[in-house]
């Protein structure tokens, strides 16, 4: 009962508190985007200044304003910035420069901003050298300063860099600017599996079986995408490396050869496997082929997801009549049900951070995406309109996922911050595209 | 006319130089970029299949294919069975249907059957695939009951990627949950 009051205080007190931030906010400046829906989480209020050219030609265009519109993009679409409208900056860009000293930081906190990126570069026709500076305002200091030299063609790349500078500045964690999402992709009688960038950018086809190809699953190192196509007929097991141009056949024994997801050390691979009558588990070794048995069960085992330290895996079994998640040591033993809401759980997916698994179930006719704590507590329903949702991704960072939509004639690969703000719609069309699988971080 | 067999001519100078070129390619980037060893052979193979599946009127005549062999089984009156949502039973209307299946196939001693199973939209890829399988090897041991030898019959399961009606409703739904029965000579 104390532990509730004091709860509900806290609750009340972080309301408040929010309360009075975006009022004031909204009372000074208008131009401030909030996201109101998540009161309780901690937006970092941050402004970006037009890049400063230094030096070199003009034949690009204004870069000024594109760097720290693209630099805000990337940042907004983390959902954990407010970037703050140029329209409310009292600055005058032209008379400062880019040093601490330069700086009247007093201008920046009177419009609400805590952070401030600064940044410059020179234009030599091909060549681009940047420096970008991420300063707290309050402090008047610089927190971090980087310098990247590249062909004018690396500028994307350049901003990614910095903005996954900022958010280990200011969180302690990496962003996951570099990272990618494989699904599967309809066309015609079959489906390809293609990949796209956490901001939505550079759809590309990995496969081109012309044949059902699904399940797609990243090595740890980002290299490979395991895959099962039915190229030759049946449902066979494939590996290819994302650059190379063909992938290598890896299981095709009679029924099914699905993969599940690859171990820490990139040696082992999940599978069910159906060779022996019903739907089991099972682990290759993908060096050499050999492979371990981990279930035993005339009921349907399928889809399992190892635990981020590999000592569990999280797997589908119908074995007490319907479709749940239920999770096991890493040899098989110890078997117990996770799920117990609903009577269809499928498509269980580990959090990187360890301690919750997402999965897919059925709610009132329509599937939705769930999480789950690993002793079956506090389980989190992430999605609510009316589509059917499916195949979440947890990201690297385990602060997002990923899964498709299906519904009203579109199809969609979605992304949702784990706290259940920040809907982001990757890719949509008629089709049909699913099963998500998130990328590692990419070098 | 001429001009027509010029063209074909030329489409398969540029297919076969294309095959040979990609084949080539292929050797050196499977050798670099496989991450295991062995089946370089078969990867080269997989790629030149590729190559020519690539082409948009090897795609047409592979669909054609496919729509001529749906004509042909159809014709052979083996009809679908259906199923309840997240169920493989068979229920006593399949039974019956597959009663005149195997009356087919015992007065047809020289015909084989494949057996698909299908599934509805709802729920994963993954699960739906296994759902499939139980569906097909359902209706095989069913069969197999009724005395036609397993040796003649094959099940695939293509789970829910392969809808009959594309609908987003029970009526379609109800009839994607269905074993398909193909039959080969």
């Amino acid at each position: 009962m104390k532990y509730c009051k004091m709860r509900s205080l806290k609750l009340l007190l972080c309301i408040v508190c929010a309360m009075l931030i975006v009022s004031q906010e909204y009372c000074a400046y208008g131009k401030v985007y909030i996201d109101i829906d998540s009161p309780t989480f901690h937006k970092f209020p941050i402004a970006i200044t037009d890049f400063k050219k230094t030096s070199g030609d003009s034949s690009h265009g204004d870069l000024s304003s594109w760097f720290s519109d693209t630099l805000g993009k990337y940042l907004e679409i983390t959902g954990f910035f407010n970037v703050i409208s140029k329209k409310a900056f009292l600055e005058d860009s032209k008379q400062t420069g880019v040093s601490a000293g330069s700086i009247r930081f007093a201008d920046w906190t009177v419009i609400g901003a805590e952070y401030l990126v600064k940044g410059t570069f020179q234009d030599r026709g091909r060549e681009l050298i940047t420096d970008f500076y991420l300063f707290d305002v309050v402090k008047g200091a610089v927190i971090t300063a980087k310098r990247y030299t590249g062909k004018m063609e690396d500028k994307n790349a350049m901003v990614r860099k910095f903005a996954n500078e900022i958010l280990y500045a200011l969180t302690g964690d990496e962003g996951v600017f570099n990272t990618k999402i494989a699904f599967a992709l309809k066309k015609g009688r079959g489906s390809d599996i293609y990949t796209i960038n956490f901001d939505g950018t550079d759809l590309a086809r990995i496969t081109k079986h012309q044949a059902i190809t699904l399940s797609p699953r990243w090595s740890p190192d980002g290299k490979y995408i395991s895959f099962t196509s039915y190229k030759d007929g049946k449902p066979d097991l494939y590996i290819k490396a994302v650059n190379a141009a063909t992938a290598v056949k890896m299981a095709n024994f009679e029924g099914i050869n699905l993969a599940g997801s690859w171990s820490r050390d990139g040696k082992r691979l999940l599978l069910t496997l159906s060779k022996d009558g019903s739907e089991n588990l099972y682990m290759m070794d993908v060096t050499n082929r050999n492979i371990t048995r981990l279930t035993n069960s005339y009921a349907i085992d399928i889809s399992p997801s190892w635990s981020p330290d590999n000592q569990k895996i999280a797997f589908v079994s119908n074995r007490s009549g319907s479709p749940q998640i239920y999770i096991m040591d890493a040899d098989g033993s110890n078997i117990r049900r996770l799920t117990y809401e609903g009577n269809y759980n499928t498509s269980p997916s580990w959090s990187p951070k360890g301690n919750r698994i997402a999965y897919e179930g059925l709610a009132n006719g329509r599937f939705h995406i769930f999480s789950i704590d690993e002793d079956g507590r506090n389980v989190v329903k992430h999605t609510a309109d009316s589509m059917d949702h499916e195949t979440p991704s947890w990201s690297p960072d385990g602060r997002y996922l990923v899964f498709s939509s299906r519904g009203h004639g579109k199809s969609r690969i979605s992304v949702i911050n784990a706290n259940g703000s920040n809907l982001r719609i990757l890719y949509e069309n008629i089709n049909g595209c699913m099963s998500t699988s998130w990328s590692p971080r990419l070098k | 006319m001429k001009k027509s067999i010029a063209l074909i001519g030329v489409i398969g100078l540029i297919l076969c130089f294309s095959i040979m070129m990609t084949t080539g390619c292929a050797k050196k980037s499977v050798v670099k970029e496989q991450p295991v060893t062995g089946e370089q052979k078969a990867a080269v193979a997989e790629t030149t299949k590729e190559v020519v599946k690539e082409s948009p009127k090897a795609e047409v005549a592979r669909v054609e294919e496919e729509s001529v062999r749906e004509k042909a089984a159809s014709a052979e009156m083996l009809r679908d069975i259906n199923f309840d949502f997240d169920k493989f039973n068979l229920k006593p209307e399949a039974r019956e249907i597959l009663k005149q299946h195997a009356d087919y196939l015992a007065k047809n001693a020289d015909k084989n059957v494949t057996i698909e199973g299908h599934c509805d939209e709802r729920g994963t890829s993954e699960y739906n695939l296994a759902l499939g399988e139980r569906r097909a090897k359902e209706a095989l041991k069913y069969l197999k009951e009724l005395g036609i030898s397993a040796k003649r019959m094959k099940t695939v399961s293509y789970g829910k990627e392969k809808p009959l009606d594309p609908g987003q409703n029970e009526e379609a739904w109800a009839k994607n949950r269905r074993d398909h029965f193909v039959v080969t000579p």
